[in-house]
């Protein structure tokens, strides 16, 4: 009894505490101000909730600590600005990460049959090796003189240019036969790796296989998604941009979400899984990843910063009065309350609410939600009921992954796309995490607010009495020293 | 000629098992058979290893020598959920139910094939009936006793060839053991049941045959009807202090 009434106290507390503020702040800054200051820091809260999502989750559940969360933030935002703005870099790569993808697919296929090998114990180490060596030559001679920092530079061209026919553009694609030689021996570096990963001769590996016809649905499909690729090369990066302006942004968005996900679990399974039992590794690990990303993009697209264009819902000049208005004419910013604010930062608001109602019904309606509940307790436990507990280690890092990612290209039409453009968030998101307690998503949602709101009144204290903008910045830390000082686990976090 | 028909008869064969943790071998050795049908139980002091024999069995302190043989197939060396699937299900000490969950989701949670639970429902809240007008409070709200019917009751949710029961007993009430042993009895009546008891009384009562585990290695087994005559035998390995629970029984 006395633990709920304490429970409630500290309830009644903190929405007087809450409540003083805001009617302080109000009462300050009068209603324009007020209303402007909110709006903004909701915008940012926003983006901080999606980064802070998948690094709650993903510590919750795995301890991990991801430090290139704020990498694939950026790496999200530049995937969603090269489709919006000239996809003929992804479709010019896609077709070739295909083919390697499809007979990868096809360990299944071929494990059962490779582990009953009769090979010696000499042979069962090195023919992995060798196999991967061969993927490595067969993979580097299947690239020679592929001009990918060719297509690359078609975006920036793309983005520097405003010429109004958004086909002048396009660069062509390399001529279809040697491009079908490429994708040929991609295809078998991507045999020779599933040989190595199936541990030929490893009797102990032996298990019931599925069906083959189950086995074989996910390469078919790739194969099947690797020639429709390969053939609309060209004609597929003439379609998007030729598509309606917001539709292609959708798409974008989805991409970005995508290719998110399908990152993380590629990084979870090949780069993380070998290191749970040395988890500090994992911080080196992810911390070095987020420098080769950073790097990469800088390679493939120089180190500069660049505007996307925001889709034309957001984008014509004028007020709207309504939100029916704005829809309507796609005007660029929309008057709430008297006070006159970017539509695009309400899409953001929009944007974070709707992913935090998407994690809340996951965690709560779902049985992987079930099982994440279950395993941030005990793992083993989750896995001695039968549950794949590797596998959706697998699925949170990617959803997690996949959320920073739709972080990033909802921000990339209202700030510069570069290769630092993550690390600010990372750094939030971290805070968010510590304030809002780890593993707790709802903390996650309420810390990125409170995060959202003291940069944006920071920003506005700084500028109505001219202190240093980098008080903006400060708060946030002093905000969590605050709450590590009067409640350490965090304000949504359970005390183990 | 016998070894084969008495492995044909075991629904379990823990053979020779090696097991360590970090660099401590805890496991020296460790065999175990369980007859189809019966009820095993595991006894020996506080740290001799029949935490560590469940665990191994179940994958998750998996073996360095030695096989674990379930209904004909070796499964030693195998990720614990696959192990799970072939039909084992697995009561934890300390009542580890989980606690965010309400009861009825942790249930949910065991199910293996949709409708696991629908079909086991009746059979479940008839032998712990207090779960079902519990079901939507929290593993967290849940009193000690009813955390160990709920962490029962999870492995009755699927379909469970050997149930591997560590400490039922653990810090309960006397009326409430008196209740769990009552569960334990039905649940033979349709699996086999390998259990870990400290109560010497419930174990006796229970258990058809015993293994005794002392330091790491399993030193004796045999029938129970045989041990209850061995005063000897469980000062030796199971200590003074079963002597006490022992006298009173008889005075019973």
């Amino acid at each position: 009894m006395s633990h709920n009434s304490k429970k409630l106290l500290y309830s009644v507390i903190g929405v007087l505490v809450v409540a003083g503020v805001v009617f302080g702040l109000y009462t300050y800054a009068g209603q324009e101000a007020f209303i402007r200051t909110t709006l903004s820091g909701l915008t940012l809260g926003s983006l901080f909730f999606l980064v802070a999502a998948g690094l709650t989750l993903i510590f919750g559940l795995m301890d991990v600590l991801n430090f290139a969360h704020g990498s694939m933030f950026m790496i999200g935002a530049y995937t969603g600005w090269q489709f919006y703005t000239n996809p003929t870099f992804i479709f010019g790569v896609l077709p070739l990460v295909l083919a390697f993808a499809t007979t990868v697919m096809l360990i299944p296929v071929i494990k059962p049959r490779l582990v009953r090998l009769d090979l010696s114990e000499a042979w069962q180490k090195s023919l992995p090796k060798l196999a991967y060596i061969a993927a490595l030559l067969v993979a580097v001679l299947a690239l020679v003189k592929f001009d990918i920092l060719g297509l690359a530079k078609t975006a920036m061209v793309a983005a520097t240019t405003t010429s109004s026919n958004p086909l002048a553009e396009l660069s062509p694609q390399e001529p279809l036969p040697r491009f079908l030689l490429r994708i040929l021996l991609l295809m078998l570096s991507g045999a020779f790796v599933a040989v190595g990963l199936s541990k030929p001769g490893n009797r102990t590996e032996v298990s019931a296989p599925e069906p083959l016809k189950k086995r074989l649905i996910l390469p078919v499909v790739l194969f099947v998604l690797t020639i429709i690729f390969t053939l609309v090369r060209e004609s597929a990066s003439e379609g998007v941009l030729l598509m309606n302006g917001n539709l292609r942004f959708a798409l974008a968005i989805i991409a970005a979400t995508l290719f998110g996900f399908l990152l993380g679990a590629l990084i979870e399974i090949t780069m993380i899984r070998p290191l749970y039992v040395r988890s500090f590794f994992i911080v080196l690990m992810t911390l070095g990843m987020s420098f080769v990303m950073r790097e990469l993009v800088q390679v493939l697209w120089d180190p500069l910063a660049y505007q996307m264009v925001r889709p034309p819902l957001f984008a014509q000049p004028g007020r709207a009065t309504t939100i029916a208005e704005w829809l309507m004419n796609g005007s660029s910013t929309i008057s709430i309350a008297g006070v006159t604010f970017p539509t695009y930062r309400l899409f953001v608001i929009l944007l974070g609410v709707v992913m935090f109602v998407f994690v809340t019904l996951l965690m709560n309606r779902s049985r992987l939600g079930m099982i994440i509940r279950a395993g941030v307790q005990d793992p083993q436990m989750v896995e001695a009921l039968g549950i794949n507990v590797k596998r959706v280690f697998t699925l949170v890092f990617a959803l997690g992954v996949a959320l920073a990612s739709l972080g990033g290209i909802g921000a990339a039409p209202f700030l510069p796309v570069q290769p630092m453009m993550g690390d600010q968030y990372q750094m939030q998101g971290f805070i968010t995490v510590v304030i809002g307690g780890m593993g707790s998503y709802v903390g996650a949602f309420v810390g990125a607010m409170i995060l959202g709101m003291a940069r944006a009144f920071g920003d506005y204290f700084a500028l109505k009495l001219q202190l240093s903008p980098t008080i903006a910045e400060a708060s946030t830390v002093i905000i969590m020293i605050i709450v590590l000082i009067l409640r350490p686990q965090g304000l949504f976090g359970k005390k183990d | 000629m016998m070894e084969t028909t008495d492995s044909n008869r075991n629904l379990l064969s823990v053979e020779k098992i090696d097991t360590y943790i970090g660099q401590f071998h805890i496991l020296e050795g460790v065999s175990v058979d369980v007859a189809k049908g019966s009820i095993t139980v595991l006894l020996g002091r506080n740290g001799a290893g029949k935490t560590t024999t469940l665990k191994t069995i179940m994958g998750l302190t998996p073996p360095r020598n030695g096989r674990v043989i379930f209904d004909g197939q070796e499964i030693q060396g195998k990720q614990a959920f696959k192990i799970a699937n072939f039909g084992i299900g697995y009561v934890p000490e300390n009542r580890a139910v989980f606690r965010a969950l309400t009861v009825m989701e942790n249930l949910k949670l065991a199910e293996r094939k949709k409708g696991d639970l629908d079909r086991h429902a009746d059979f479940i809240f008839e032998l712990f009936p207090d779960l079902e007008r519990l079901s939507k409070l929290k593993g967290n709200q849940l009193s000690g006793g009813q955390q160990q019917m709920l962490a029962v009751a999870r492995a009755l949710v699927p379909d469970n060839k050997l149930l591997l029961i560590d400490e039922p007993s653990e810090g309960l009430a006397p009326i409430l053991i008196q209740q769990m042993m009552e569960a334990i009895r039905k649940l033979r009546e349709t699996t086999t049941i390998l259990l870990v008891e400290q109560n010497f009384i419930m174990a006796s009562q229970l258990a058809e045959r015993y293994v005794i585990i002392d330091d790491g290695k399993s030193v004796h087994r045999g029938l129970m009807s045989d041990l209850v005559q061995n005063q000897d035998l469980i000062h030796q390995y199971l200590g003074a202090s079963i002597q006490a629970p022992i006298s009173t029984s008889e005075a019973q």
